[in-house]
């Protein structure tokens, strides 16, 4: 009596866990054609399939790009906002069996190692879905540094106006 | 003191000492300037490669140094003359020869400070990356002939028109449609209008030969035709300049 009791509390346990899991699946690769070695002002693209493996529809569905910087010492998140203009992406219902493609554009700022994951929710889902990780370097490449720039582009105007002053003075 | 060496002194000294020329050499730099801050103030720009922006720095330079060019072209003749101030010049004992070749001088020293106020601008926005010094090169060597035959041009129409104006609105026209491959993509100047406004436009002769040097990390010598058809336009916009004043001066 004792184990029939304790085996259908575990069919009932699984029965309700397996109704309340999140029936979404998030693949995210890198696009073929990005470039093997990226530097700072590459593009790279990657592309999600979300796909609602469950019985019912989604509802409400919200997949976002994250991206982390992972060089040791200098691990953080990375703020988006002037490396992609494409940061989400929504869908009102995901039918069942049906899946959402969508690629993810990406301008490369800094130089260092990333790692780029795509998390997708839905209103009534109770978990948040992770895509797998693309890992990616961005190659150093030599730019414009402000530390010169604002020096010269400020003083020489200055000494300029200060030569005016001057010759004004004088006449 | 050679009459020559005293005009253009003269000519030059009015850029780099009255507060007239000295404004003009301040909105120069302001302008060096803005870009310069552009490139880093702004993330699209910023990402630039060094070279791309010396190149850049080049020809936005050379386009300043023929519009500086072009601006005292005009005054030293049809200003001068507007001002009254050319009639006494020519009844100094002083030969015709050595009052154009002086006027042409300071035409060279306005240039000269130009390209002096553009180095710390190259420096500062070049320094990090390939092929600096060479750039700076081909500037002075490619950009020298290009801005001076403006200069001459603006002289030349200058003695020919009869006003000031019409004579720096006529040169500005003929310098903004010379300068034009600045603003033009490269798939635009790839087209065969494009192709053809290039191979008689010295200004494109010049900005191909920084874009070869600079970017592409040829050599200077390699850049020879460039030079001999931006010596073939000064040669050009200098006799233009000769034969107009001869015809005031007579």
């Amino acid at each position: 009596m004792t184990l029939r009791t304790f085996l259908l509390s575990i069919a009932l346990f699984v029965a309700s866990a397996s109704a309340w899991a999140e029936p979404l699946s998030v693949n995210l690769s890198a696009t073929p054609g990005n470039p093997a070695s990226p530097q700072m002002g590459d593009h790279l693209n990657f592309h999600t399939i979300i796909r609602n493996d469950g019985p019912t529809p989604v509802d409400g569905l919200i997949a976002w790009i994250s991206l982390v910087q992972i060089d040791k010492g200098k691990e953080q998140p990375v703020d988006l906002e002037d490396w992609s203009a494409h940061k989400a992406v929504t869908a009102p219902q995901l039918a069942p069996g049906t899946s959402l493609e969508t690629d993810w554009p990406m301008r490369l700022i800094q130089a260092g190692t990333y790692r780029v994951v795509v998390s997708a929710v839905s209103r009534n889902g109770p978990n948040l879905t992770p895509s797998t990780f693309v890992d990616f370097k961005v190659r150093q490449k030599p730019v414009v540094e402000s530390q010169r720039v604002l020096p010269v582009a400020v003083g020489i105007p200055i000494v300029l106006c200060g030569l005016m002053l001057w010759r004004r003075r004088r006449s | 003191m050679n009459a020559i060496v005293l005009i253009a002194r003269k000519e030059g000294g009015d850029l780099l000492l009255s507060l007239r020329g000295l404004g003009w050499l301040l909105t120069m730099a302001v302008v060096l300037s803005v870009f310069g801050l552009l490139l880093v103030g702004n993330t699209e720009l910023s990402l630039l490669d060094n070279a791309q922006v010396v190149y850049d720095m080049g020809g936005i330079v050379t386009a300043l140094g023929a519009l500086l060019a072009v601006v005292v072209g005009t005054d030293s003749v049809a200003g001068e003359r507007e001002r009254g101030t050319l009639v006494p010049l020519l009844l100094t004992p002083t030969s015709r020869t050595s009052i154009l070749l002086g006027k042409l001088g300071g035409q060279a020293i306005a240039w000269a400070a130009m390209y002096v106020l553009a180095l710390p601008y190259f420096w500062a926005v070049g320094s990090t990356g390939q092929n600096l010094i060479d750039g700076a090169i081909s500037v002075a060597l490619l950009g020298s002939p290009v801005v001076l035959g403006f200069g001459f041009l603006a002289m030349g129409i200058g003695a020919r028109l009869s006003s000031a104006r019409s004579s720096l609105l006529t040169s500005l026209i003929f310098l903004l449609l010379s300068a034009s491959p600045l603003l033009l993509g490269p798939s635009l100047r790839q087209s065969s209008v494009g192709r053809a406004f290039d191979a008689v436009n010295p200004f494109s002769g010049a900005l191909n030969a920084y874009d070869a040097v600079i970017i592409d990390s040829q050599t200077i010598v390699a850049q020879f035709p460039h030079f001999a058809f931006t010596l073939v336009w000064l040669g050009l916009t200098l006799s233009f300049a000769v034969y107009s004043l001869n015809r005031v001066f007579k």
